[in-house]
């Protein structure tokens, strides 16, 4: 194949991720003004603010270290903060690589980088019906880098404006419930919605834990549950098949 | 708050935040390309994002200022109920977020 129609194709596959990520995208703009608000608000000089929405690219984790500035804790201590909050992300890119290992690995380390929540769900809706299809990393990367500009630009808009948003306006929300909106159509399946159900009841249970821990026991006992599930499913149908 | 830190802590600070990013995103996919999961690993996997996503979501729901607040006095419960709902009738991530903010609007200022 020409290289012109390679390059036509990648674009093609750029270009639809942009568009298939544009839905999420209200969710995702709330929450990125949310973020640049309350790091200014919390008293992070501006062009602190800037350089971390810029570089952390991590709206939980940008959130969750706030309280921890505020409080002078040492350096260290908001590291490690932040990698937890970031935990969820080691499992997107376990369940993520899979789809990627014949890429070189500098594409691989960006495609990780600019994995979000919304890319993610909608990279893994695609494979599961079309399986590995052709230049899915121009697809992940149309998806990411429209994130990317949509996330910063609302940050630096809410660094900018955090003095006229007032925070009972509930901004916030708007993130949450495009997340809300990813996990819903998920819980169809029975195990998929019994882990839901136990990852939530975990986290909501060890809330108080620290270094917000009862995220990740959370997520753990769910998929546990959920796999058990879903092997003692396929069992039964298996049995009844063989009985009939 | 800045002030509470030298220019080099918060340096060190904001380089931290992105390392926590490119460690926890990026490692799985640049580490040994050649090596595989086991199956039950993969099995397990395919229910990760939805368990991680919930256990983001719902106490993003039932929390307010890290208290439990299961009653009607909490805005986002039903906000989350009826944005839910929409969603399972119109199928539209859009219309979920709108409806969603209308009823929490709405709640905090006429309900409460």
């Amino acid at each position: 194949m020409p290289l012109s129609d390679v390059t036509a194709l990648r674009r093609q596959e750029f270009a639809r991720g942009a568009k298939d990520i544009l839905p999420a995208m209200p969710g995702a703009a709330a929450w990125g003004v949310v973020t640049g608000v309350a790091m200014v608000k919390s008293g992070l000089a501006v062009h602190w603010a800037l350089a971390m929405s810029l570089t952390a690219y991590a709206g939980s984790a940008q959130l969750a270290v706030l309280p921890l500035l505020a409080d002078a804790s040492p350096v260290w201590l908001i590291a490690i903060t932040a990698l937890i909050t970031n935990l969820r992300f080691v499992i997107y890119s376990a369940a993520l690589r899979g789809w990627f290992t014949d890429y070189r690995r500098q594409r691989r380390l960006w495609l990780g980088y600019l994995t979000g929540d919304f890319v993610m769900v909608t990279f893994l809706n695609r494979v599961a019906t079309e399986g590995a299809f052709v230049h899915r990393d121009a697809y992940f990367f149309g998806m990411s880098v429209a994130n990317w500009v949509v996330w910063n630009v609302a940050s630096i808009i809410g660094i900018a404006a955090a003095a006229y948003i007032p925070t009972h306006w509930g901004l916030e929300f708007a993130g949450v419930l495009a997340l809300l909106a990813l996990v819903v159509p998920m819980c169809r399946q029975r195990p998929a919605l019994a882990g839901v159900v136990v990852a939530s009841l975990v986290a909501v249970l060890g809330h108080g834990w620290p270094l917000r821990l009862g995220m990740v026991v959370g997520v753990i006992a769910g998929i546990v549950v959920a796999t058990l599930l879903d092997g003692h499913l396929r069992k039964r149908a298996v049995a009844t098949e063989l009985t009939s | 708050m800045s002030e509470r830190y030298t220019i080099l802590q918060m340096l060190l600070i904001v380089v931290g935040v992105m390392a926590s990013t490119f460690i926890t995103r990026s490692t799985l996919l640049v580490i040994g390309e050649r090596w595989r999961f086991a199956p039950r690993v993969d099995a397990a996997l395919r229910y990760a994002p939805v368990c991680a996503l919930a256990a983001l979501v719902v106490p993003e729901l039932v929390f307010r200022q890290d208290v439990l607040a299961l009653h009607w006095e909490n805005p986002r419960l039903p906000a989350a109920v009826a944005a839910g709902l929409f969603l399972l009738w119109k199928h539209s991530i859009v219309g979920c977020i709108a409806v969603g903010m209308a009823v929490f609007t709405l709640w905090r200022l006429f309900v409460i």
